[in-house]
Formats: C-alpha cells, structure tokens, sequence
C-alpha cells in the first residue's frame, strides 16, 4: 500500500473518531448503540496502529 | 469527510420556480471537500464574484456515520448561475457552476437531540435581514432515510459525509458584503460575504 493511500485511510479513521468522541460526548446512542460504537472504536484504534505503524516503515 | 453529497430537484416549490420539469427522482451530484467550508459567527466568506451571478441554495445538511444521519446543519449550496445556464444549454456537464472555493457553506453540525422534531422545524435564510428562503425538511419529495437509501444505489457513502438535502423556493443572487443570517431550530449564525479584498 503507498504512502499516499495510508495517509488517507489514516485521515478518514480520525474523522471517525472525531464523530465516535461527539456521539459519545452528547451520549447520542439513538442510532447507533454505546455497545457497537466502542467496539467500532476498538476497531478503528487498532488499524490506526497498523497504519501508523506501516507509514513510519 | 470525503465528499459532500447533493440533492437537486427535491422541493416541488423550488422546481417551479426554476421553470424546469420535474424529473422522476431528485438530481445527484457532488461537491469535494475541499469547496466545503463552515460558518464562523460574524465571519467572512470569500466568494468569486469575477465569474458572474453567485446564488444562494438554502439547504438542511445531513452528516453520515454508518449511512445514519448523526447531526444536522444548514448550508448554502452556491451556484454560479449564468454559468450553469449556458453549460446546460450546451448539454454539458455543469461541476464547474457548482464546485469552487466557498461553494459548500454549513454551519457547524448539531445532535438530533438539539432539535424537538428535526424534520418540523423550519428552516431560514435571510440576506441582509430579509427572509430569502423559509421551508421545512417535511416539504421535500424524498424523505430522509430514502434521501440515503436512493444516494446508497449510486455512490459509495463513507463516514463523515455530508448530504445537502436540496433547497426550496427563493434561490436569488447574493452581492458582495451582504449578511447573510442563517436559523434552524438551535443552529442560528450571522457572517458576510465578501469579494478577496474585502
């Protein structure tokens, strides 16, 4: 995967948690449950590492 | 956000006075991210005036997360409208009438939670305090989740995305340093729209 494609996906993982912290913050669980959104976080902080992790290589 | 995701032709008042057919569905188009910018109160927004008519589309604004809607803005779609009328005229494609620096205008986004019933409440532009454009998510032709259900056949829809939901009547030019006062339910913000030397 190039630098460029990481750098993205990186991006658009941080927008996710932007709207995971705002969901949480307003305890806005309407749409989607407390239970599904940490464990999207969970999710989205692990491949954040990856990722991290394969753009510093 | 990856991209701001529009819908043209979704209010039969708008329709009308734009002298055009109805077409079976609302129209899709899309803005970049990077014409998107968000309101500051008592802000200034630059626009180009040098490349003609600028007009204002009123427009409730979605935000996505997992094709749900999270939060809900009030935009200004803009157009260049002479441009868009000779392009259509041509039979060309028109991004370029609406895709430009500043095209893309939202105030920051509000929890559903804010409003007491979101697609009651009206929304409201005014321009030099007078009301341009006043109408209500209610009055459009596709309702919300099918606003997301008939953009989901087409494009692909990421998180953080934002829909513009289509404007109703009273689309008209802007001039340069009006005031333009925006108002949806808990959303109210004032900023200016200036030439570059403004």
């Amino acid at each position: 995967m190039d630098n460029q494609k990481l750098s993205h996906d990186i991006l658009n993982i941080l927008e996710r948690l932007r709207i995971m912290h705002d969901l949480m913050k307003d305890k806005n669980f309407e749409h989607i449950p407390k239970e599904e959104l940490l464990n999207d976080l969970q999710e989205n902080l692990d491949l954040l590492k990856t990722n991290f992790q394969k753009l510093s290589q | 956000m990856d991209k701001i995701i529009c819908l043209g032709k979704n209010y039969s008042d708008h329709i009308a006075e734009m002298k055009e057919p109805a077409s079976e569905m609302p129209v899709l188009f899309l803005k970049p991210a990077s014409a998107f910018i968000e309101t500051k109160n008592n802000g200034k927004i630059i626009l180009p005036w040098e490349r003609g008519l600028i007009h204002h589309e009123c427009e409730v604004v979605f935000k996505l997360y997992k094709k749900n809607i999270i939060g809900l803005g009030l935009g200004l779609d803009l157009t260049l409208r002479d441009t868009q009328k000779e392009l259509k005229s041509k039979g060309q494609p028109w991004e370029i009438s609406k895709v430009f620096k500043n095209s893309a205008i939202c105030t920051p986004i509000q929890g559903l939670r804010d409003f007491l019933n979101w697609q009651e409440t009206p929304f409201i532009l005014k321009v030099n305090g007078e009301i341009r454009q006043e109408s209500k998510l209610s009055n459009a032709i596709l309702k919300p989740n099918d606003m997301i259900h008939y953009i989901d056949k087409y494009f692909p829809i990421c998180d953080g995305d934002l829909i513009f939901t289509g404007t109703p009547s009273g689309v008209a030019a802007l001039k340069p340093n009006d005031m333009i006062e925006l108002k949806f339910g808990p959303i109210e913000t004032s900023f200016q729209v200036v030439a570059q030397d403004g």
